[in-house]
C-alpha cells in the first residue's frame, strides 16, 4: 500500500517536471505570437517586410536583417561545416588515442566558452587582421562568417563523431576486404553510412548560428541597410533586437518583439529540418 | 556543386593564410602594409589623413545618439539622418573600443567616460571638450542626466536620495566623475538616517556615477540598499512609469510623451559628448558643421577635411 502511495508521488512529480518544460515553450509561443502578430498587423506587411528600418520616422522593414541573418548563416556554414566533418571524421577514424584525449576535451572546451568571449577574440584578433587585409573596417560578414563558423564546430563535431562512431564495424571492415584503402573506405562507405547523424550535426549548428546574438554584434558593424558583399557590415535579426532593445518605446518596441517572431519561425523551420532528418533516418 | 564548394573553402583558407601573414608583417615593419594597396595603403604620414571614414553610431533611441543627433543638426525634420553606413555598437565601451581599434574611425561618447590612453577627443568649432568649456556653455555638445519619478510612487528614501544627489555632497561627486554640476550653490546634506530597499533603472551613460552616489549616500546612513540596474534610459523611463523601480535614469530629456503618463522629472547633472578619434589620427579640430557632414554621409573620406 505504502509503495502503491510513493509510486503514485512519483509519478507526479515526474509528470510535473515534463510540464514545466513543456509550459515554458507554450508560454513562449503564446507571447511572442500573441504580441507580435498585431504589431505586425499595426505596422502593415508591406511596412514589416519593407527594406528600411527607420523607428523615428516609423519605418519597420526588416529585411535587411532577415537577408543579414541568412547571409551570417551561410557563411557560418561555408566556413564551418567542412571544417567541423573533416574533423569529426579524423576524430572518429584517423586521430592517434593519446591526441585524441587532448583533441576531444579540447572540442568539449570550445561548446563551453561563452559567446562574449568570442565576440571579444573576433574583435580583438580577427578585426584587425580583415582591417589590414581588405583596407575596410574590419567589420562585417567576412567576419562573422569566420568567427561563427568557428563557434558552430563544437556542435558539428559533438553530432556528427558519435554518428560516425555508430556505423556498425562491418561496413568499414567490409570496404577493406573489397580492396578499399584506410582513407577511401572512411569517406566513401562510413561518412555516407552515418550521413543522417552528420547532416543532424549541420542542422543543430545552423540553429546556433541563426540564434547567435552577442558575438555577431560585436564584430558584424551592425548597419541597418541592406548587406551588399563580403567586406560590407549587416545586422543580423537577433542583433536588432538586442541592440534597441533597451532604449526603445511603443512601437518600436514591439517591433523588435515582432523580429522576434520572424527568428522564432525561422528556429521552428530548422528544428522541423531537423525532426525530419531523424524521421528519415529511422524509415531507412 | 561538390567542386565549388572546395574551391570556396580552398580559397578561404588561402584568404586566412595570407591573412596571418599580413598582421605579421603590419607589426614587424612599418612599411610592409603598404604592399596590400588599397586604402589602406593610403594611410600616408604627416601629410594630412586620407582613407575612408568609418562612421561610429550608438543604436537608434540610445540617449546618447538622441542628444548627439540633436545637437549636432544630424536630425532634421525628415528624423535622424545618421548615415546607412554607420556602423552601430550598443555601449559606450564598445565604441571607444572600437575607435581605438580603427585608424580611420570617428565615434562619440559621454565625456565623463573619454579614456584618454585609448582614443583622443577632437575639438568641436575650435573649443575642447572639458568641464569648464561645457559650463560655460562654449563647448557645442553637452546634454543632461534626468532622474525622473511617479510622484505617487516616491517613498522619502527615494526623496531623501534625490536631495543627497543636488546636494553640495552629491554634486561634488559628480564633478569628481567628470560631469558637470547643475547647482553650484548647493546646500550641505544632512544624514535622515531613514532604513530601506531603493531600486534604480535606466541608462548606461548615468550608471556609473550613480553607482558611486548610492555608494556614498550607504556610507552615511547604513540602513540602506540601493539596487542599480543600467539598462538604457528607455527602459528605465519605462520601468518607472510601470512602478516596477522606483526612479528612472535618463541621459536624455525625458519625452513629453512620457511625461504625460505622470512621471516628474530632476536634471542632476551636465554630461558632455566627447567626438573621438583614433589616436594615429591627425585631425584635432572638426566644426559643427564637418560633423554633421561625416555623420549624414556626405563627407566619407578624410582627405575631404582640410
Amino acid at each position: 500500500m505504502k509503495n502503491k502511495l510513493k509510486e503514485t508521488v512519483m509519478h507526479v512529480v515526474f509528470f510535473l517536471t515534463a510540464c514545466v518544460s513543456i509550459a515554458a515553450v507554450l508560454i513562449i509561443c503564446v507571447y511572442l505570437l500573441g504580441n507580435g502578430i498585431p504589431t505586425i498587423a499595426e505596422i502593415g506587411l508591406e511596412n514589416f517586410f519593407g527594406i528600411t528600418w527607420k523607428p523615428s520616422k516609423d519605418l519597420y522593414g526588416i529585411v535587411p536583417f532577415i537577408v543579414g541573418s541568412i547571409y551570417v548563416t551561410a557563411g557560418a556554414i561555408v566556413v564551418g561545416v567542412p571544417i567541423g566533418i573533416l574533423c569529426a571524421v579524423y576524430l572518429a577514424y584517423f586521430c592517434p588515442k593519446k591526441l585524441y584525449k587532448i583533441l576531444n576535451p579540447a572540442v568539449r572546451l570550445m561548446a563551453g566558452i561563452p559567446s562574449i568571449v568570442y565576440g571579444f577574440f573576433g574583435l580583438m584578433v580577427i578585426v584587425p587582421v580583415i582591417q589590414q587585409l581588405a583596407g575596410t573596417s574590419g567589420k562585417g560578414l567576412l567576419t562573422a562568417s569566420i568567427l561563427l563558423g568557428i563557434m558552430i564546430l563544437p556542435t558539428i563535431i559533438g553530432t556528427a563523431e558519435p554518428a560516425l562512431r555508430a556505423v556498425p564495424g562491418s561496413y568499414y571492415e567490409g570496404a577493406l576486404a573489397l580492396g578499399a584503402t584506410h582513407e577511401r573506405s572512411t569517406f566513401s562507405v562510413v561518412l555516407p553510412a552515418a550521413k543522417s547523424g552528420v547532416m543532424s550535426g549541420v542542422i543543430l549548428g545552423v540553429g546556433r548560428a541563426i540564434g547567435e546574438t552577442m558575438a555577431v554584434i560585436m564584430i558584424a558593424g551592425n548597419q541597418t541597410k541592406m548587406p551588399g558583399g563580403l567586406l560590407d557590415g549587416l545586422r543580423t535579426m537577433t542583433s536588432n533586437i538586442v541592440l534597441e532593445m533597451g532604449y526603445s518605446t511603443g512601437l518600436h518596441r514591439r517591433a523588435l518583439i515582432a523580429t522576434g517572431v520572424v527568428l522564432f519561425v525561422f528556429i521552428l523551420i530548422i528544428n522541423i529540418c531537423f525532426s525530419l532528418i531523424k524521421r528519415g533516418d529511422k524509415a531507412s | 556543386m561538390k567542386k565549388v564548394v572546395s574551391l570556396v573553402m580552398a580559397a578561404l583558407l588561402c584568404m586566412s593564410a595570407l591573412a596571418g601573414c599580413s598582421s605579421t608583417d603590419g607589426t614587424s615593419s612599418t612599411g610592409g602594409s603598404s604592399t596590400t594597396g588599397g586604402s589602406s595603403a593610403a594611410q600616408t604620414e604627416g601629410t594630412g589623413m586620407s582613407g575612408a571614414i568609418t562612421v561610429i553610431s550608438r543604436e537608434e533611441g540610445s540617449g546618447t545618439r538622441g542628444a548627439f543627433v540633436e545637437l549636432m543638426g544630424v536630425e532634421t525634420d525628415d528624423g535622424d539622418m545618421t548615415t546607412e553606413n554607420a556602423e552601430i555598437a550598443n555601449s559606450t565601451s564598445l565604441v571607444q573600443n572600437t575607435v581605438s581599434g580603427n585608424k580611420n574611425s570617428i565615434g562619440y561618447i559621454s565625456l565623463g567616460s573619454y579614456d584618454s590612453s585609448a582614443v583622443k577627443a577632437v575639438k568641436v568649432d575650435g573649443v575642447e571638450a572639458t568641464v569648464e568649456n561645457i559650463k560655460a556653455g562654449k563647448y557645442a555638445v553637452s546634454r543632461p542626466f534626468v532622474l525622473c519619478y511617479k510622484e505617487e510612487n516616491l517613498t522619502d528614501l527615494g526623496k531623501d536620495f534625490i536631495k543627497f544627489i543636488l546636494s553640495a555632497e552629491g554634486q561634488a561627486i559628480v564633478s569628481e566623475e567628470g560631469y558637470i554640476t547643475v547647482n553650484d550653490e548647493a546646500e550641505s546634506y544632512t544624514a535622515s538616517g531613514l532604513t530601506g530597499n531603493l531600486s534604480l533603472n535606466g541608462s548606461t551613460s548615468v550608471g556609473p556615477v550613480m553607482e558611486v552616489l548610492a555608494e556614498a549616500y550607504m556610507g552615511l546612513n547604513s540602513g540602506v540598499t540601493i539596487d542599480i540596474q543600467q539598462t538604457g534610459s528607455g527602459t528605465g523611463i519605462t520601468a518607472t512609469i510601470d512602478g516596477s523601480c522606483e526612479i528612472g535614469m535618463s541621459s536624455r530629456e525625458i519625452k513629453d510623451e512620457e511625461l504625460s503618463q505622470g512621471l516628474t522629472a530632476e536634471n542632476i547633472a551636465l554630461d558632455g559628448i566627447a567626438v573621438i578619434v583614433n589616436q594615429e589620427n591627425t585631425v584635432e579640430d572638426l566644426t559643427s558643421e564637418q560633423i554633421r557632414q561625416i555623420y549624414t554621409g556626405e563627407v566619407t573620406d578624410w582627405s575631404e577635411i582640410g
